[in-house]
């Protein structure tokens, strides 16, 4: 097994472990959405030790976590969210999963200043609950009425990543004694090449019914044949 | 002379482009009828007009429309830009291309067409385009970062990797203010600059701005991976074994920084002891990491072979680990290793029998040894199908209701080459926890292996979603779950249905399409992200896209059913039972009633669309009133694929992409050879038959077509069949 960032050309087989996973699944682009946005945050297990059955082989993904920054967090608090996190049934118990999960936290931190994980789990779904609040040490913040397309409640959960900030904070400490806060911030967003990727695929979050919940992802492709005309009636 | 419009219906203009831009397509046709009625002859606003027509699927006459526009005001940018997205939508790109540049032509100030225009450069890969415009884009607003960046991407893509490194550090010298430590667009900037310099092969001075420019940088983990690649190249071992450490620190999980780090020790390949140190150093670090306690068995032998393994799979019978054969198999290819193994497990269960009852559950202990074995005896090096079912029963005796069990033994009936107890099984698997959906899965992958698509689709239909119009397919289709489509359709393949066959492998074919479109937006989305790196991964892996697997073995169905579709076209035309009028006849009847039947098919699937449509609530459809209308499929069925005269020019789209994309596969070229000696194209058979004789001269169809291309040139004496007969007369008295 080789648990390793997430490469663009990894996306159609963990699109595939998706669907072959779990109910809630998204188009590629969604995939390429997080992969383009967050490209630090996502994970894959691959499969090294199978041989390769042609020249054209790709690494198996038996295992994968996506995850994203908030990119409008409601409580104003840099956070990251788990999108989806399964691994093949013929790999389960290994520990990958949490293997993922663990580096995937690393990175919220490191590389966006994230205060917090937050996630959403089936109620009835022991392995991941056992793995998220046992195991990682995540706390059930509420749970979500009929958050499942099928009906099912979720659990809400979040994890405090306070611990790694602290010991990244004491790690840049001990290498000088510059200056070493972490800060907050943004990174800047540029204003010109102002489109949106488009409707990226089905986030049961999305799709879901409380406003709050709504990845905001634009939809269209703003051709924005009106800015030019504005421009071209001024001229008269 | 192009109509001027008045002040009040230049207004009108602008709210036709703002319902257009907000997709109230029907209030914007409307606005723009009310402009035309006084000024028919008003381009921009015709154009308009096509273009929101465009929007509603109504696609030829919008095209009309534009083209008109065009004819009646040449000169107006607004009508060769909207010409240049309607070919652009129909993915129609050089035509695209074209327009825009007359557009730009004429209003050469415009930020949207020239980036509408690089955007298309880009997605079509015309770099020297695509360095043209960004130049220009980085002349008209040369404070924004982003358009630096993008010049350096399009130079690097084009090759020039010199001029884009300059491009960033021009930038860079003219910064004023240092920008904060968590700017990250400037973090992956500085990043994205050094993997320009590794690139042009500079390690040394890569390596020099990384400690300088990059230690600050956000993506921390890149930063370690990076160094300790460049330390290891540049021979500088010390470090870069301290480089490595720290990695396997972060994340003990990943097999490159132990070869990095035994690489930098200088330990030798066949010094199993210091090797083994290594690991044994972090998996006493780290007691949760598993591939510090596996990967030794990969390179130990003899007796620490045993031991290593017999502690690896003792830890992990005992907990109940169910992929722990999986993890082992690999090592099957060395059949010491093979046999090791098995003792193990083995001495293990004679060890462990009798402690079942005491263990409580089930899938620990006795039963994982007993579920190993099961495994081990249905692996294809290690293959005793009888041996497997045995064990795998007495597991199942031990845990009646353990899916994982019943999962393999369904696995032993495949290979027994019993489908329909294969099916049967692993649905009775599926039936054991009906909350996984993996296992879902597997039951419906059965159940196509068994031809039993309708079942199949009842099986997925458990967890697509209930309210996907079209049903459990449509949301399959939707979600591009591409193992699926191609499994339902070998499946109807098999069932002698072609239609639906074609129509999957035709799906997958249409979704890869999706696939290779889906990088437009992110041309300008990553640029405004920063994250530089990722999107340029992204542009090299979509170039090759279709190299993939998921598309070459939908291909490779296509082109041998479109082959076996002409062969019995073939057979019936020539009559070879002496009917040949008759069949040929009936053949053609076969073939109307089959278009017939393929329009009533669409006819109705338009009216239940339509049925369902006026169903849907009326709140929710206030929103969704205008938006671009999904295209109805004409042919759900297939039909009208199936009804093809020339299945060997219809296997051409899938044929051309296997033979770009995937040319070292041999079945490609065997398949290729058969199309083209069909189609009579000698010359390109013989590419094929060539490079298939260079992947594997001892392919058993690689001698046959030689004997086949010989025989189809030998009387023929045209330019092609001369040339033919040349090459196969030197290779054969080579
Ligand atoms: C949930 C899932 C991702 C766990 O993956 P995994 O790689 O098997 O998990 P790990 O091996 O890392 O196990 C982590 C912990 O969970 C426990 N665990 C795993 N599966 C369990 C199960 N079925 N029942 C109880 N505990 C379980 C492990 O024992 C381990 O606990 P420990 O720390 O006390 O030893 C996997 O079962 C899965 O893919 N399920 C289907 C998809 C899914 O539900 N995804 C989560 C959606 S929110």
């Amino acid at each position: 097994m080789d648990i390793r960032v997430l490469r663009p050309s990894d996306i159609p087989l963990i699109q595939h472990a998706n669907i072959e996973n779990l109910p809630e699944n998204y188009f590629l682009k969604y995939y390429l959405y997080h992969a383009l946005s967050w490209p630090q945050l996502s994970y894959v297990a691959v499969d090294v030790s199978r041989p390769a059955k042609s020249a054209y082989d790709y690494p198996k993904i038996v295992g994968y976590v996506l995850a994203k920054m908030e990119e409008e967090p409601t409580d104003g608090v840099q956070h990251g969210h788990i999108t989806s996190l399964s691994v093949m049934r013929t790999h389960r118990r290994l520990g990958i999963a949490e293997k993922l999960m663990r580096q995937s936290q690393q990175a919220m931190v490191e590389t966006f200043g994230a205060h917090y994980v937050s996630l959403h789990v089936r109620v009835s779904n022991a392995a991941a609950i056992h793995l998220y609040r046992d195991t990682l040490g995540f706390k059930t913040e509420k749970t979500e009425a009929k958050y499942y397309a099928d009906g099912e409640d979720a659990y809400c959960m979040k994890l405090d990543l306070a611990p790694i900030r602290e010991a990244l904070l004491a790690e840049q400490l001990d290498e000088k004694d510059a200056k070493p806060k972490i800060e907050e911030g943004k990174g800047s967003e540029g204003v010109d090449e102002g489109e949106a990727v488009g409707d990226v695929g089905r986030d049961p979050e999305a799709d879901s019914k409380k406003e709050d919940k709504t990845v905001k992802v634009k939809v269209g492709r703003g051709l924005g044949v009106g800015e030019l005309v504005e421009r071209d009636e001024s001229k008269h | 002379m192009p109509q001027t419009l008045s002040t009040r219906e230049a207004n009108l203009f602008r709210t036709v482009i703002r319902h257009y831009e907000d997709k109230q397509y029907k209030r914007g046709l409307k606005a723009a009828e009310q402009i035309l009625k006084k000024n028919p002859r008003h381009g921009d606003t015709m154009s308009m007009k096509a273009l929101i027509m465009n929007s509603q699927g109504k696609t030829e006459e919008a095209f009309a429309l534009a083209k008109e526009a065009l004819t009646v005001d040449m000169k107006s940018h607004i009508c060769w830009h909207v010409y240049g997205i309607l070919y652009r939508q129909h993915k129609n790109f050089d035509e695209a291309i074209k327009a825009y540049k007359f557009a730009l032509k004429l209003e050469p100030e415009s930020q949207q067409i020239q980036r509408d225009l690089a955007v298309l450069q880009v997605q079509i890969r015309d770099y020297q385009g695509y360095v043209q415009s960004r130049f220009a884009m980085l002349k008209a607003k040369p404070h924004l970062r982003q358009n630096w960046t993008a010049l350096a991407i399009a130079y690097q893509l084009e090759g020039s990797l010199e001029q884009a490194e300059n491009i960033l550090t021009t930038y860079e010298k003219s910064m004023t203010n240092v920008p904060l430590k968590t700017d990250q667009e400037h973090s992956e900037a500085l990043l994205y600059k050094n993997t320009i310099i590794a690139e042009r092969g500079d390690i040394k001075r890569a390596l020099e701005h990384l400690e300088s420019d990059c230690k600050n940088c956000l993506d921390r983990l890149a930063v370690m991976e990076m160094r300790a690649r460049y330390l290891g190249q540049l021979n500088r071992k010390e470090e870069a074994a301290k480089a490595w450490r720290a990695l396997l620190d972060r994340n003990p999980e990943h097999p490159e920084y132990y070869k990095g780090l035994i690489e930098a020790l200088e330990i030798d390949e066949k010094d199993e002891a210091a090797l083994k140190a290594i690991y044994d150093e972090y998996a006493a670090k780290y007691p949760r990491s598993d591939a510090a306690k596996r990967l030794p068995l990969n390179f130990l032998t003899g007796d620490s072979f045993k031991a290593a393994a017999k502690s690896y799979l003792t830890n992990m019978l005992d907990r109940g680990v169910p992929s722990v054969f999986a993890n082992l198999k690999h090592l099957y290819s060395e059949v010491a290793k093979k046999e090791a193994i098995l003792a193990l497990a083995e001495e293990y269960l004679k060890e462990h029998k009798g402690s079942e009852q005491a263990n409580g559950d089930s899938s620990k202990g006795v039963g994982a040894a007993l579920y190993f074995l099961a495994q081990h005896y249905n692996y294809h090096l290690s293959r005793d199908l009888a041996k497997a079912m045995e064990y795998v029963e007495q597991a199942i005796e031990l845990d009646p209701k353990n899916v994982d069990f019943h999962m393999t033994k369904a696995r032993i009936f495949k290979h027994q080459g019993d489908t329909a107890k294969a099916s049967e099984t692993m649905d009775r698997a599926r039936s054991l926890d009906t909350k996984d959906r993996y296992i879902n899965s597997k039951a419906a992958k059965y159940q196509l292996r068994n031809n039993e698509n309708e079942k199949a689709l009842e099986t997925m239909g458990l967890f697509t979603r209930a309210e996907t119009v079209g049903g459990p397919l449509a949301d399959l289709t939707d979600m591009q779950c591409m193992w699926f489509l191609t499994e339902d359709g070998e499946a109807w393949q098999r069932r002698g249905n072609t239609g639906l066959a074609l129509k999957r492998f035709t799906t997958i074919h249409n979704i890869f399409d999706i696939w290779q479109e889906d990088q437009f937006d992110f041309h300008s989305f990553s640029l405004r992200k920063g994250q530089i790196r990722a999107y340029v991964d992204m542009i090299r892996w979509e170039d090759s896209i279709r190299e993939h697997p998921f598309y070459f073995r939908a291909a490779l169905d296509a082109v041998k059913l479109y082959l076996d579709m002409f062969e019995k076209q073939q057979a019936s035309a020539n009559g070879t039972n002496g009917t040949g009028e008759a069949t040929n006849g009936e053949d053609a009847a076969e073939k109307k009633k089959a278009a017939k039947k393929a329009r009533k098919e669409a006819q109705k699937a338009e009216r239940e669309a339509a049925e369902k449509a006026a169903k849907q609530d009326p709140n929710k459809a206030t929103a969704k009133k205008d938006e671009e209308p999904k295209k109805k499929d004409d042919d759900p069925n297939g039909l009208k694929l199936a009804a093809t005269t020339d299945p060997l020019g219809d296997a051409m789209k899938f044929l051309t992409n296997i033979l770009q994309f995937s040319p070292k596969n041999i079945e490609g070229q065997v398949a290729g050879f058969d199309v083209y000696i069909r189609r009579k194209k000698y010359l390109l058979a013989l590419r094929c038959l060539n490079a298939a004789q260079a992947l594997n001269p001892e392919h058993p169809r690689v001698k046959e077509q030689f004997a086949e291309l010989q025989k189809a040139v030998e009387s023929l004496d045209d330019a092609q069949s001369a040339k033919v007969k040349e090459v196969l007369k030197a290779k054969f008295s080579s």
